[in-house]
């Protein structure tokens, strides 16, 4: 697969898992970024021993665990305002709330959560996050359950 | 309401995306390679300034003794190790493998951590060692020139101030970074433990 195909297909998916990690639209342009960078540094090292779709989603949710360093090393608070909000009141409050909720759980929880609402099979995310099957199936219906309550508790139905 | 009135799926994807251009992606690559470029320069052009500095004197003093020799050569061992390590430290944690499982990778980077943790204190002590006894070489050429009363001044104040930086600067440099790389541990460690 040509690396220009494979940004155009996952770029929309790549943003989407990192907005869910972090609920900060630049940082998630930038963690975005940083994956396909990766990628089209190692696109040559990619053999077919995995789907290319789990092998991408492996490096952007290690990329976004990876930052956590970063996190720490630059408060939030330290930067610099962005403009982040603006790009962000167009959308309905309803999308708002579901990656803020998503953004609270447990880092795991925000990578598995993503990945089940991006449509990855569970084996596949089985394979991503290095867990087994039936755990992730129990775990993403805890993760459902959790994020129902919270929207229910705020009255976004 | 049950569950199923609310469907997540539909939500997520409706997120606004923005997909730069492949030019945007790639002129960040190349800043991303310059970047990395320039610390490597900055460190090395230091090390090796530093470096034509001793061997300048050495050639433009020549110094009789052979401890005053040994001396200059413990120092730029010292100053080599240290930015050797250093920059060893930092490419093995950039070129971790990204395409392992969430759980390989966290335990490969509390893995790095933890050598880190414990490269870091060793090599800065040797450092200070390494330094201070080449310091102490490097002087004995001229002490022994002057007065045993100046001598013993200079190599007085000598040895306060690596004093104070043994005792006071590399404790304190010591526990900095290990506040910093533990507090990185114990978050790495939890997140490994929602795998359990």
């Amino acid at each position: 697969m040509e690396f220009e195909e494979i940004y155009k297909t996952y770029w929309d998916r790549i943003f989407r898992l990192c907005m869910g990690f972090v609920n900060d639209y630049d940082a998630a342009q930038d963690l975005a970024q940083e994956t396909f960078i990766i990628v089209w540094q190692k696109l040559e090292t990619f053999r077919n021993e995995s789907a290319i779709g789990t092998w991408i989603f492996r490096i952007a949710s290690n990329t976004c665990l990876r930052q956590i360093e970063k996190e720490k090393r630059f408060p939030k608070s330290d930067l610099p305002v962005h403009l982040s909000e603006e790009k962000q009141a167009s959308i309905e409050p309803q999308i708002q709330y579901l990656y803020k909720c998503i953004a609270e759980l447990p880092e795991t929880e925000r990578i598995i959560i993503s990945l089940e609402l991006e449509d990855v099979k569970q084996a596949e995310i089985a394979k991503i996050v290095g867990l087994s099957e039936a755990n992730v199936r129990v775990k993403i219906h805890r993760i459902k359950e959790k994020l129902t309550q919270k929207f229910k508790e705020n009255g976004q139905q | 309401m049950d569950n199923n009135n609310i469907d997540f799926k539909d939500l997520w994807k409706k997120q606004t995306v923005n997909q730069p251009n492949k030019e945007d992606l790639m002129a960040r690559l190349k800043q991303f390679k310059k970047a990395g470029l320039r610390s490597l320069w900055k460190t090395n052009i230091l090390l090796f300034a530093t470096s034509a500095f001793i061997v300048f004197i050495w050639y433009y003093y020549q110094p009789q003794f052979i401890s005053t020799k040994i001396g200059i050569v413990l120092a730029i061992v010292a100053m080599i190790m240290y930015v050797g390590v250093y920059n060893g430290l930092l490419r093995i944690y950039k070129d971790i493998d990204t395409n392992q499982t969430n759980q390989e990778f966290l335990q490969k980077l509390i893995l790095i951590k933890r050598k880190q943790q414990f490269m870091q204190s060793t090599i800065l002590s040797w450092y200070f060692v390494l330094l201070l006894a080449g310091i102490c070489l490097y002087m004995y050429e001229y002490a022994s020139r002057m007065t045993v009363f100046y001598a013993l001044i200079t190599y007085g104040i000598t040895l306060l101030w690596i004093g104070f930086n043994w005792f006071y600067m590399r404790p304190k440099q010591i526990k900095k970074q290990q506040a910093k790389i533990n507090e990185l541990i114990v978050k790495f460690e939890d997140i490994n433990k929602q795998l359990d």
